[in-house]
């Protein structure tokens, strides 16, 4: 199984409801967040381009994290997405440091957490927090092997771009258009 | 099991002897101590909260202490390579007591790492080893192995002579060798942990890591000059003026090189005016207004470029006062570029764009002068034991031996 992650750009419209029911789900503690909206205006005024992207850790298959981490701590799961192990984190912050998305931070016990793609609610067959509250359902998890999952039909519509992708970090959080 | 006891006794007996002006400075170093490890209880009781660092730039005053030092430990080498492999007698004489800064200074590298990564115990996580690919689990090997090789050959060595033997050449000149490669590697290691990041293009440069190395060569041997000098006037260590003078020729080039390194990486950052020059212009010129490193950097620019002038200029650098300010000038000046102004860009502006800046606050101002100090209490400390059997006032007895 490859877990992946396909937002249509087109459906969001930057209400943040992702963003607050990953907090309350995972509680996330103050200041910190694990997905964040981003709102691009292009061009000049009349002919202006509004791009919204509900953004988080791309769960790299190239992770500089997963490569810096000194102790194994942060690493590959077996569904492709990347995970965090609290009781192996040394708090060093290399994965921060490493990181091209700003998607992790430092929690009060002082390890480091991230989006986690919230795979205790996958395991479960439950979608994701951001993913259930998505009021245009611009967010959609899935197996990309499943030919008939709704992120394979996205993937195959052929427009999906990922960020920052001179990075060379393969993200498995895409973008369709 | 003896000669060993008597070594050790003798070592802490030489170490607590000492005139009026060695205790006062004992005491110094002790109350910054005290002051860095109140500062330090404070951080494990309340977190990180305690300092400056934020998740924008989450690495600050200690790791940019930490890059600085793994340097000054490689600096050492430098009194090693042209005592071993040019055979230069002036430095043989001093390669014990260089080899000595790097253990202390060592030390105070694995203690910048303890309180950087908040609560101790964390520091055995690190034993769990992600090798080969991450550069971190290198540093630790490379430190930890540096720290044990320069700690054995400074043992066998000073526990020969007090034994009254001449240590035998084939069991330390290898692991001298091996050292030299070693400290060439702990500095190169650090450069990379940094340019390994292709997520932050400040760091992501192959000057880095010739860089590291030629301001490290610089600023240890100025340690190094002004630590002898000390040595040589308090405590009567029969010290070359050879010695210092080869110490200053390797200054007066390495800082050259260091100061052109520098300069070609800000003229490829700049002169194309690229997006990634960002943390560059934060650094030199301020970024959107932020300008909290420019007094910083260019302080440290001129720091070095006097230093520079300094070790070339005969009319300068023969009169020991100006060769001292110069020394001075190079260590501040390295370790401002190489610490908080290498760092802190690095992290400027951030991936999504925002600029943060940082200064360290007075707890971490207070837990690093703590570290310093204890450093330098290592590092006097070790020389009151050493200088003594390096001149031979300090022996096993006869009947202790038989």
């Amino acid at each position: 199984m490859r877990r992946v992650m396909v937002i249509d750009a087109r459906r969001c419209v930057g209400c943040e409801a992702c963003v607050v029911a990953c907090k309350t789900e995972n509680h996330v503690p103050d200041g910190a967040y694990r997905d964040w909206v981003v709102q691009e205006t292009r061009g000049e005024y009349p002919s202006l381009e509004l791009t919204i992207q509900s953004q988080r850790c791309n769960h790299c298959s190239n992770a500089p994290c997963v490569a810096n981490c000194p102790t194994g701590a942060s690493h590959y799961r077996g569904d492709g997405t990347v995970q965090v192990d609290r009781d192996k984190c040394t708090g060093c912050r290399a994965c921060i440091a490493s990181c091209p998305y700003g998607a992790r931070y430092v929690a009060p016990e002082g390890h480091v957490e991230k989006c986690t793609l919230c795979v205790h609610r996958l395991d479960r067959g439950k979608p994701t927090a951001c993913e259930e509250v998505c009021p245009t359902s611009a967010i959609a998890t899935g197996d990309r092997g499943d030919r008939g999952s709704v992120v394979a039909l996205r993937l195959r519509r052929g427009t999906a771009s990922v960020v920052t992708p001179e990075a060379g970090t393969e993200p498995n959080v895409s973008y369709v258009r | 099991m003896l000669p060993l006891f008597r070594f050790v006794t003798s070592s802490l007996r030489s170490m607590l002897r000492g005139g009026r002006s060695y205790y006062i400075w004992i005491a110094f170093l002790l109350a910054w101590i005290a002051l860095g490890g109140a500062a330090y209880l404070h951080q494990l009781r309340v977190g990180f909260v305690a300092t400056n660092l934020v998740d924008h730039v989450p690495w600050g005053a200690y790791i940019a202490n930490f890059t600085y030092l793994v340097g000054m430990a490689a600096g050492a080498v430098m009194l090693v390579i042209p005592a071993y492999v040019y055979h230069d007698h002036a430095l043989h004489d001093v390669v014990v007591l260089g080899e000595l800064l790097a253990v202390a200074v060592l030390t105070m590298c694995l203690m910048f790492v303890m309180v950087d990564i908040g609560r101790p115990d964390r520091i055995w996580h690190f034993i769990r080893f992600n090798w080969p690919v991450s550069m971190l689990t290198w540093d630790v090997i490379v430190l930890n192995g540096y720290l044990a090789l320069n700690a054995y050959i400074t043992g066998y060595i000073l526990f020969t002579k007090f034994c009254g033997r001449t240590p035998e050449r084939k069991k330390y000149v290898p692991f001298v060798f091996l050292a030299i490669g070693w400290a060439v590697s702990i500095h190169t290691v650090t450069a990379f942990l940094y340019s390994g990041m292709g997520a932050r293009p400040h760091w992501n440069a192959a000057i880095l890591a010739p860089r590291f190395l030629a301001s490290a060569f610089a600023a240890g041997p100025s340690l190094m000059i002004i630590a002898l000098t000390i040595v040589r006037d308090k405590m009567g260590f029969p010290l070359k003026d050879e010695a210092l003078n080869r110490l200053r020729q390797i200054v007066a080039v390495t800082m050259l090189i260091n100061l052109f390194f520098f300069f070609s990486e800000i003229f490829t950052e700049l002169y194309s005016f690229k997006h990634h020059a960002a943390s560059m212009r934060y650094l030199l010129f301020g970024l959107h207004g932020h300008t909290t490193l420019v007094p910083y950097i260019w302080s440290a620019v001129a720091l070095d470029v006097f230093a520079a002038i300094v070790f070339t200029t005969k009319a300068l650098y023969r009169r020991p006062a100006v060769l001292h300010a110069g020394c001075a000038a190079a260590i501040v000046g390295v370790w401002v570029e190489k610490g908080m102004g290498l760092v802190i860009p690095g992290f400027v502006p951030s991936p999504l764009g925002e600029v943060v800046d940082y200064i360290p606050s007075f707890t971490e101002f207070c837990v690093s002068a703590g570290i310093w100090a204890t450093g330098a209490l290592i590092y006097t400390l070790l020389l009151k034991a050493a200088v003594p059997i390096e001149l031979g006032t300090s022996r096993l007895e006869p009947e202790a031996a038989s």
